[in-house]
């Protein structure tokens, strides 16, 4: 085949049932019609995963994909995208993750890898030099995933950056619906719980090999260039260069946009000591970057002060900030460093596991859950310790409370039934919103778009910020419906573009600027208008993807609790709910969707070159 | 004339000089005391005159709007940006600024 700059030219095919290996090529039609990461994810999916194969069958495909910048050099440049039918919807789950193994991939001779069927036994993959071994990981059962990585790097002889290597945890092996692929000391690709779907496989990890570039790159000069740019603009975007993502956190308590005990108070006095700034002005940190990464915002830290004093584990993202502090009510930063890596080790989104520890200290502040059904575990809010043994039960779904937990909040409160119901935060396809408060009102943008995306069941919006990067005029209100849900619609599908492409967001946060790079890379003259329509074409695959697996457009809204009114702090009284129907139907039209049932229109999808999926709905 | 309370919490606080008080790494605060009558987006033009960060960071003195990063409260509630400009400050009235930030 001619060579395609930014490819390797090659996806990896694996059948765990037989144990073929075999490779495809990825012509140059598809790769510039999906580009790579959740684009290939979406059209592999979408042809080779029909409706009526459930998430835990062999039929299902966990796929593993590049993007033509991964490994390119341009900062940060090594995330992946793993996309598989998911447990916690029944609908497409795709989830990123950065570190290495975005480059590796690459480097091992493969732009992804598409796993199917069951292995009789544990095993784990080895891909190294274009070629791959599918090996015994019996050995590896029960392990947790930092265990994984120094067995298989001691095994292997290597050293820490000599391979980057993907696996489960004790939650994945129990089929905790919300369990993790994790690797590279901390990088998950965590929503939809894809590490359920590997663990179904009987597939424990993935080992990717440094290398050299074994792709073209077809303007290398350009892309030294932007990526001198994309440097200095993430070094101005925001507070993460400063202070990494926990930055934020207090930036959030002020707007009222912290969760705070499971959305019962956005009281939080504690927050200027569990904040990004305080953890980086009073605890020792490592820089521990991604690959080439030139913003260098993952930390190594050494707690200093407190309970826990002289732990160490990586630097908490605002995400387990907020899961792990104020969601369970604690307000030990040291305690936070502990849990974060008691939650990744296990294998476990962290999101999905606060919601529902939130929503069970609630249950146990309100009589509805006893120590009869904790089995002695005091859960009153901020007992971390408890915290602790409860993430171990629920990994290893141990007893009535470990059980009921590991299917995620959603299930848990509706077997519990009763007024308890009512209190979980999540989105009625199925799983939970990012830790944050959304119901404030600068918030709408980002609980509206989880309950309606469709690449996962995390925002794609960033709430708003920085629509000039994408030459669209800032919502002159973002405290308005109408903005808010025609905004929404009209940035639909950017950040999706950034999904395919194999940056991180935090390190190349400027999609325009990630487009020229794109450009340099592979020769292509693709403009703005064409990195939104690849979203869109993204969007709407998985869209009418989703409704052959059963969506409903009425489960397209928050649960009761995500959408209530906060009761104090600086929005209280605010109400979403009220303009919610408006809000759908007018995001609806400007998507192209039909306004009453939310299917893609026939001239939607014929738009986006799609047409051969109208017959599908 | 009448006192309000300015804060920031964008971690200015050296850049400010010596008439913002800092409360803690990222808190800084002023006590102004403006004419009866003054809006808040009056008040921040002649704070981005006065304070050169202010008005780099803060309030752009061209378009006389709060720059595009930053988002604020009034009386520590969330207000809409198009009401903020014309609010006109009362005795004691507290406005803070604080960064945009999503994701996570």
């Amino acid at each position: 085949m001619a060579e395609m700059e930014g490819y390797v030219g090659r996806i990896l095919r694996v059948d765990l049932s037989t144990g073929k290996i075999w490779t495809e090529e990825l012509d140059k039609s598809t790769a510039e019609k999906w580009v790579g990461g959740v684009g290939l994810g979406a059209k592999y999916l979408y042809e080779e995963v029909p409706p009526g194969v459930k998430w835990s069958d062999p039929e299902n495909r966990l796929i593993w994909t590049s993007g033509p910048l991964a490994g390119s050099g341009v900062s940060g440049a090594a995330t992946f995208n793993v996309m598989a039918k998911g447990p916690m919807t029944n609908l497409a789950g795709a989830s990123q993750a950065n570190g290495f193994f975005g480059a590796y991939i690459k480097f091992s001779g493969f732009d992804g890898i598409i796993f199917q069927g069951i292995s009789s036994h544990l095993v784990y993959l080895l891909v190294q030099g274009g070629k791959a071994e599918i090996r015994d990981a019996r050995h590896l059962r029960g392990k947790d995933v930092w265990e994984v990585e120094d067995t298989l790097r001691s095994e292997l002889g290597v050293k820490e950056r000599d391979v980057s290597i993907f696996g489960i945890g004790p939650a994945g092996e129990n089929k905790v619906l919300y369990s993790a692929i994790v690797g590279d000391r901390g990088h998950l690709a965590a929503h939809n719980g894809l590490g359920a779907v590997m663990a179904s496989k009987n597939l424990k990890a993935v080992v990717a090999y440094n290398g050299e570039r074994n792709f073209g790159i077809y303007d290398a000069e350009r892309l030294r260039e932007k990526n001198k740019e994309v440097f200095e603009a993430a070094k101005t975007f925001g507070v993460i260069y400063e202070w990494g993502t926990g930055g934020g956190f207090s930036a959030l308590y002020g707007i009222g946009a912290l969760p705070i005990r499971n959305y019962t108070t956005n009281i939080y006095p504690e927050h200027e000591r569990m904040n990004g700034q305080y953890l980086r002005t009073h605890f020792t940190i490592r820089s521990k970057p991604c690959y080439q990464c030139r913003i260098a915002h993952v930390k190594e830290v050494t707690v200093t002060e407190g309970p826990y004093k002289g732990f160490v584990g990586e630097e908490p993202e605002y995400e387990l900030l907020a899961a792990l502090g104020p969601v369970i009510g604690n307000t030990d930063l040291g305690a936070v460093v502990m849990l974060t890596r008691e939650v990744d080790r296990l294998g476990m989104d962290c999101n999905e596991a606060a919601w529902t520890i939130g929503w069970t200290m609630e249950c146990y502040e309100k009589g509805v859950f006893t120590q009869k059904e904790t089995d002695g575990l005091d859960l009153s809010w901020g007992n971390v310790e408890a915290v602790r043994e409860l993430l171990a039960r629920i990994a290893r779904r141990e007893g009535y409370l470990g059980n009921l937990l590991a299917e995620g909040v959603m299930r848990a409160s509706q077997q519990v039934g009763g007024e308890a119901a009512d209190w979980a935060v999540y989105a009625r396809k199925g799983v939970t919103p990012r830790t944050h408060d959304h119901r404030g009102q600068d918030r709408w943008y980002e609980l509206f778009d989880t309950c309606l995306t469709n690449t996962s069941t995390i925002e794609a919006t960033w709430a708003g910020v920085h629509p000039k990067f994408v030459d669209l005029e800032e919502p002159s209100d973002s405290f308005s419906h109408e903005q808010v849900s025609t905004f929404n619609a009209r940035y639909s599908g950017i950040r999706q573009f950034d999904d395919c492409v194999g940056t991180c967001r935090l390190a190349a946060p400027n999609p325009k600027l990630v487009l020229e790079c794109l450009n340099a890379v592979t020769g292509w003259n693709w403009t703005l208008e064409d990195a939104f329509a690849l979203g869109r074409r993204v969007i709407n695959q998985l869209r009418v993807f989703n409704f052959r697996h059963g969506m409903k457009a009425e489960d397209e809204m928050p649960s009761t609790r995500y959408g209530s009114i906060p009761g104090d702090g600086p929005a209280e009284g605010v109400n979403i709910m009220g303009k919610w129907p408006w809000m759908v139907e007018n995001y609806y039209r400007l998507m192209g969707w039909d306004a009453k049932t939310g299917k893609p229109l026939p001239e939607t999808l014929r738009n986006l070159g799609l047409g051969e999926l109208v017959k599908d709905l | 004339m009448i006192k309000v309370t300015i804060e920031l919490w964008l971690s200015m606080g050296e850049e400010l000089g010596e008439d913002f008080r800092s409360l803690s790494h990222m808190r800084s605060v002023l006590e102004a005391t403006v004419k009866e009558g003054t809006t808040v987006g009056k008040l921040f033009g002649q704070l981005a005159d006065r304070y050169p960060p202010i008005g780099e960071k803060v309030f752009d003195r061209k378009t006389q709007r709060f720059c595009g990063d930053v988002v604020v409260t009034f009386n520590e509630r969330v207000i809409s940006p198009s009401d903020v400009y014309g609010r006109i400050l009362g005795r004691g009235d507290k406005i803070t600024v604080l960064p945009v930030y999503a994701g996570g």
